[in-house]
């Protein structure tokens, strides 16, 4: 064998390179302006807690405290104004096309203030993500053009994400596990659409959002083979919102109840479902599981993110403390002990920052929006202005041929390899971060004792927020048995994940 | 004991409780169970909605405010031992009412310190009202590390005090606080104030991150008479004495916490399916289980250790109180973290109190003040020479 060839082979050994070393490798593919769109998203995020999140943070915590059923429009409308929902829309549909790698550095400078407020914004990309994931173009264009359109009105439109069911959580996440799964939402076919019954819970914005992109199942029996998504619009007979949940932090995003009786979709509001897919390389289950690896390589990252962030802001809050507290006779920050426990974390918010970037490479490079870090087509995107785009695109957007190119070119484009490296790293991003989050928050009551327990001071906030970040998407169980699938099973071809 | 399974004599011998404290266990836990689980989620509703004094009145019939006199005052017999019972059986259901009933020993051990049995026969044995019986204290400081602490100026035949502190527990509940304040004799001393009397102005009840139940004020003085308790620029010294007897009743507190965390955590397991079978069946769920029972068994066995070590004076019962106190405070945080994780999205929720049990953990490890001073203090006095080993 040459020296190359047992040189590749030596790296395709365990652990792949590849697999591995996610930032050297983009260094050559991903586009310089990145780092650009990167520096103004960061920037735009700091003026906006600035001005909006810091004075209004503790006023929504404390009032949801007070009234649960407290829905901040205001706060919707400011974001709104602010330009956050259409960012991450590409130009093709209207949006302003920010490169989805910006997304997750905003994320992060959000969620040092305030994750409730980063979740409102955020969220409405997990649902649009799902959206996206379906490749459905002539949707995604109506509903990314409806979005455009309210922010440019002043009334949001915001797209909500619905899988969790009341007996489903985990087993949403995984087809292995919906395999088995006692799910409840049923679509039955009808003629000119599908007739849904079945309850939805935890869907955050639920209640703030216009569209609700929903995943239902043909036949209960076999959940795995009949994932099926839906646009759902806001009036919709037969649908209607439940409860909202008294949660422990995140309050200024509402969790709600998504209630479907009878409720009737016509055809046109199909996003896709796995068993019509046709001609594929996959069958209908791996399809299923491709639509969810796409969605959750995307937003994994972005809740690490937020992991990222919020350790972040514990840390700032225990720096300032350490700084103007004095104990036993002399400033807190003077302290060794503290100086080693500030370093600390700084630390995990560090390590936080470098696993989701990590995560954000692969994702942008083997995920679903892979196209789009080809940096031709990046520049294209980038330079033209969207007036450009709107003038051709709606038109070959509402054709179905559109669709059917797309799904190939995405979906069949992808290569197993890649959608392993995709979701284990998103996972893996999500776990670090989100567990370096929570850590951070504890760390800085237990430096701050009875001050970081009061609501004023802040730094308990950001504990009761923090912990969720281990539950929403995939807890961070669900997110480890991902990583063993991803990224450690292929060292064990025996191992079977899932099974126990 | 917990979980129940017979036990075996002998084995367990330094686990076994008297007769007395035995029927106090069982009364409590009956208590905790009649009145502490139905209005939980209500009552931690405060301060947007009423205080609890009821369950404070009730709390006091049953005598969950004298346990800790001295015994000529009706006081148990095994006092540390008879409080950390009572904490641990509340704090499973509901830490809230735990957190008042530490506070109220702490200042009876803080007075009992000071030698006012005169100030203690008055403020609590003879008490005709709850406002009489509870006093307000700060039970989250060691004022020792606080700074700036409430002046006191001698003026007069007494002492006026001004300056403000924060977080004064019970102190819209108690007609009377027990205030550290510093002095003109340096260090600090120990002075009870009339709230209701001039010159005081305490705070709208602050919003904090456990126990919502268990009231707390920031209170400004200005000029407020305050009796000196015990002698002057003692405090530090009264303080440190029941912070030893005292760590081991807060340890009590979390790791009551931490039993109910793991009940409910198991019974949700053995009942969710996901996956086809009951989550108790994943095996990654039985190991997160599994730390959980492990960690709250050791905190009930270093707890009641620790309890009978300080009332039996055994060699090093002091550090032996405050190492109970670090430790399982630390693992009451990781537990109740766990607890969360189990229940999935249904933890984060109000409605099944594992929530609760996570921030009120967390904010019981910050009784008797913070916890890096804490550790700081403990390996300062075994570097002086006093043994930890028993
Ligand atoms: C505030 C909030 C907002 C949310 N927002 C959304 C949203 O916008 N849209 C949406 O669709 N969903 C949303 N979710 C749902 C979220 O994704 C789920 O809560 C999560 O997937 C966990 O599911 P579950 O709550 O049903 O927990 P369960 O799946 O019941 O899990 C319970 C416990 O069992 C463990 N477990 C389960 N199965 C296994 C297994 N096979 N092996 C090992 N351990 C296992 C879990 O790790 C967990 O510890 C939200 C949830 C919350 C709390």
């Amino acid at each position: 064998m040459s020296k190359k060839g047992e040189s590749s082979q030596l790296l395709r050994e365990f652990p792949d390179f590849t697999d591995t070393m996610h930032s050297l490798v983009a260094m050559e593919r991903i586009p310089a302006g990145v780092v650009e769109e990167c520096r103004e998203a960061v920037a735009m995020a700091r003026r906006f807690n600035r001005t909006v999140a810091r004075s209004y943070a503790l006023e929504l915590d404390r009032r949801m405290q007070e009234d649960p059923t407290f829905l901040p429009w205001e706060l919707v409308e400011e974001a709104n104004r602010w330009g956050f929902f259409t960012m991450w829309i590409p130009k093709l549909f209207g949006g302003k096309g920010w490169s989805l790698s910006s997304i997750s550095p905003f994320v992060e400078e959000l969620a040092s203030e305030c994750l409730a407020i980063t979740n409102l914004i955020g969220v409405h990309y997990f649902g649009y993500s799902i959206l996206v994931a379906t490749w459905n173009i002539r949707l995604i264009d109506m509903i990314s053009r409806e979005v455009v359109e309210g922010e440019r009105e002043g009334r949001p439109c915001l797209v909500s994400g619905a899988v969790t069911e009341p007996e489903a959580g985990t087993d949403a996440e995984e087809v292995e596990l919906l395999a088995r799964a006692r799910v409840r939402c049923h679509a039955r076919r009808v003629e000119g659409g599908y007739v849904v019954n079945g309850r939805k819970i935890f869907i955050s914005n639920g209640h703030l959002s216009t569209w609700h992109i929903l995943i239902a199942y043909e036949d209960l029996e076999r959940p795995d083979e009949t994932m099926i998504a839906f646009a759902v619009k806001n009036g919709m007979p037969g649908f209607s919102f439940g409860r909202m949940e008294k949660k422990m932090g995140q309050k200024g995003c509402p969790a709600s109840e998504l209630v479907f009786e009878d409720c009737f979709i016509p055809d046109e509001n199909l996003l896709v479902a796995a068993s019509q897919l046709t001609g594929m390389k996959r069958g209908a289950r791996e399809l299923g599981m491709q639509l969810i690896d796409f969605v959750v390589s995307a937003t994994r990252p972005g809740v690490g993110a937020m992991g990222a962030g919020v350790a972040r802001g514990a840390f700032e809050l225990a720096l300032r403390f350490a700084r103007e507290t004095e104990v036993a006779g002399k400033p807190l920050i003077n302290h060794e002990w503290a100086q080693c426990l500030l370093a600390e974390m700084y630390k995990n918010a560090a390590l936080a920052r470098l696993s989701y970037m990590e995560a954000n490479y692969s994702n942008s490079m083997y995920g679903m929006a892979k196209l789009l870090s080809f940096k031709p087509l990046y520049y294209y995107n980038r330079l033209i202005p969207t007036s450009m785009f709107d003038r051709w695109m709606p038109a070959a957007n509402s054709r179905q041929a559109t669709t059917a190119v797309f799904r190939k070119l995405v979906m069949d484009g992808q290569s197993d390899a890649e959608a392993r490296r995709a979701s284990g790293w998103a996972s893996l991003a999500k776990v670090a971060g989100t567990d370096l989050g929570v850590r951070n928050c504890q760390l800085a009551l237990e430096l701050m004792g009875q001050a970081g327990l009061r609501h004023d001071r802040r730094a308990e906030k950001c504990l009761r927020d923090a912990k969720l970040l281990q539950i929403y998407e995939g807890t961070n169980q669900l997110n480890r048995l991902n990583v063993f699938k991803c990224l450690v099973a292929p060292a064990a071809p025996e191992a079977r994940a899932f099974e126990d | 004991m917990w979980p129940s399974f017979p036990t075996t004599k002998g084995v367990m011998a330094v686990l076994e409780l008297s007769e007395e404290l035995r029927l106090l266990d069982g009364m409590a836990r009956d208590f905790a169970l009649n009145e502490l689980v139905e209005g939980r989620e209500e009552r931690d509703h405060y301060p947007f909605a009423p205080p609890s004094e009821d369950l404070l009145a009730k709390a006091r019939e049953v005598g969950f405010f004298t346990i800790f006199l001295p015994e000529k005052m009706g006081g148990a017999a095994e006092p540390v031992q008879a409080l950390c019972l009572v904490l641990e059986e509340v704090c499973r259901e509901d830490a809230s009412l735990g957190g008042a009933i530490f506070t109220v020993a702490l200042a009876q051990e803080l007075l009992r310190q000071a030698g006012s049995e005169k100030a203690l026969m008055r403020a609590f044995a003879e008490a005709a009202s709850l406002r009489e019986a509870v006093p307000a204290f700060p039970s989250f400081h060691n004022p020792g590390d606080m700074a700036p602490l409430l002046v006191a100026e001698r003026g007069g035949r007494g002492y006026r005090l001004t300056g403000s502190v924060e977080y004064v527990v019970l102190g819209n509940v108690a007609g009377k606080a027990l205030l550290p304040a510093a002095s003109a004799a340096g260090g600090w001393s120990l002075f009870t104030v009339d709230l209701e009397g001039e010159g005081v102005r305490v705070s709208e009840p602050v919003l904090s991150l456990g126990l919502h139940a268990c009231p707390a004020v920031d209170l400004r003085l200005e000029g407020v008479p305050g009796t000196l308790v015990g002698e002057e620029g003692k405090g530090q010294l009264y303080f440190e004495a029941a912070a030893d007897r005292l760590s081991a009743a807060s340890a009590a507190c979390s790791c009551g916490v931490m039993k109910g965390s793991f009940d409910a955590a198991l019974e949700y397991a053995r009942q969710r399916m996901q996956g086809g079978r009951e989550i108790v069946n994943w095996s990654e769920v039985r190991m997160i289980l599994s730390s959980m029972a492990v960690r709250a068994k050791a905190a009930e066995m270093l707890v009641r250790r620790a309890a009978a070590a300080v009332d039996g004076g055994d060699p090093g019962w002091e550090l032996a109180s405050r190492a109970a106190a670090l430790l399982v405070q630390e693992m009451a945080v990781e537990v109740t973290c766990d607890g969360i994780q189990i229940l999935g999205g249904n933890g984060y929720m109000q409605d099944y109190g594992q929530e609760k049990r996570f921030r009120d953990a967390q904010q019981l490890q910050a009784l008797l003040g913070m916890v890096p001073m804490r550790r700081l203090r403990y390996i300062r006095r075994v570097v002086d020479g006093e043994s930890p080993w028993s």
